[in-house]
């Protein structure tokens, strides 16, 4: 059943509940909704648009399959960014994907020092720069970056998420900061003196 | 969203209050400001808001319900070839594990020696490939007949002559 636009909008437990009735264009509706979350979280993490979108129809296709298994009790969302990590490190211990966003995270920041371009790029540059210095993460511990530092989540839902203590989570977080930090004074001086001298 | 000179108030290492990011990540004076204090906050200025796939939500759904529909047709019509073949493949193992069995106890029997396992059969058929003597006239020749206990004719003869073949 598909609420009209005059109805209340059904929540993500809801519509799980009348997908599971056979209702595929509910499916559709839940797809709709998450896309820019999953996405988001996915590009963060691998670092490259194009996989980052491949990435996220798998994660969705696995969901179609495996709704049954979803606990009503839970956070749909833990639940399904659960999903999203575990394919997204998968993908990047698969196919070694760091080296590939190295690469392209290059020219990013070689493109993107023009002065005179504006504040996106700017941001794009930033973006660009964290792909760079995060390559050394490994997957899971970049995933955990991700989510606390950019997606704002708190290590205990974090922990939710990845099925970990809330102990292991902030260790995570301690080495990457400490790698990243290493990293941006190695691989971009000029952008940490720079950042240091204002 | 706060003021630049609120912010820059505000702001201290490790800033995690949601008012303080949600500045740091649209204003980029703030963002420049904020570097200096903490390089971390200029990766946490990156966000995490929504964003829109290549090509659109609208094809990405589109992809993404077409791959599900396929699946799922994929699912009705397989399903039942699977389990034919599930059977199939069982019932080729079972019979191949049967027959390989039989033919393994077959093989057993044949490099066993015969007179081992029964040794009176095996006497017997050997007798019976030899010719039957049916008259034998010699003089040098020593004939035993050994009579029956039920007709009372001969019926056990034993020849004895070095004139006969030896394997007689």
């Amino acid at each position: 059943m598909i609420p009209t636009k005059e109805s209340v909008e059904p929540d993500d437990r809801q519509l799980v509940e009348t997908i599971r009735g056979g209702d595929a264009d509910a499916f559709e509706l839940l797809v709709r909704r998450k896309t820019s979350k999953v996405y988001a979280l996915c590009y963060r993490i691998i670092g490259n648009a194009e996989d980052a979108k491949d990435i996220s129809q798998l994660v969705f296709l696995k969901l179609w399959e495996n709704l049954e298994k979803y606990d009503p009790q839970y956070a749909f969302d833990t639940w399904l960014y659960r999903m999203v990590t575990n394919v997204a490190i998968d993908f990047m211990r698969n196919r070694q994907s760091r080296e590939n966003a190295v690469n392209s995270n290059l020219r990013l920041v070689k493109t993107s020092a023009d002065p005179e371009q504006g504040v996106i790029v700017q941001r794009k540059e930033i973006e660009a720069v964290f792909q760079e210095v995060s390559a050394g993460l490994s997957p899971k511990q970049k995933t955990i970056f991700v989510m606390n530092q950019m997606n704002d989540m708190p290590s205990a839902e974090i922990a939710k998420v990845l099925g970990c203590r809330e102990s292991t989570v902030r260790n995570h977080l301690f080495n990457a900061r400490k790698t990243m930090q290493q990293q941006l004074e190695k691989r971009f001086p000029e952008y940490a003196r720079l950042w240091r001298r204002r | 969203m706060i003021a630049c000179r609120d912010f820059r108030a505000e702001l201290t290492a490790n800033a995690n209050d949601p008012k303080l990011l949600e500045h740091v990540r649209a204003c980029d004076s703030c963002l420049d400001y904020a570097a200096s204090f903490d390089p971390d906050i200029v990766f946490r200025a990156i966000g995490g808001g929504d964003l829109v796939p290549p090509g659109g939500v609208d094809a990405f759904v589109d992809d993404v319900m077409r791959q599900v529909r396929v699946r799922a047709a994929a699912n009705v019509v397989s399903v039942p070839n699977r389990w034919t073949w599930r059977r199939l493949s069982a019932a080729a193992a079972i019979a191949a594990g049967v027959t390989g069995a039989a033919l393994v106890y077959q093989h057993d029997r044949t490099i066993v020696p015969a007179a081992v396992l029964n040794p009176r059969p095996v006497a017997a058929a050997n007798l019976t490939t030899k010719p039957v003597v049916e008259t034998y006239e010699s003089e040098k020749a020593t004939i035993v007949e050994v009579p029956t206990a039920d007709t009372g004719s001969a019926q056990v003869v034993m020849i004895f002559d070095d004139a006969l073949p030896s394997d007689l």
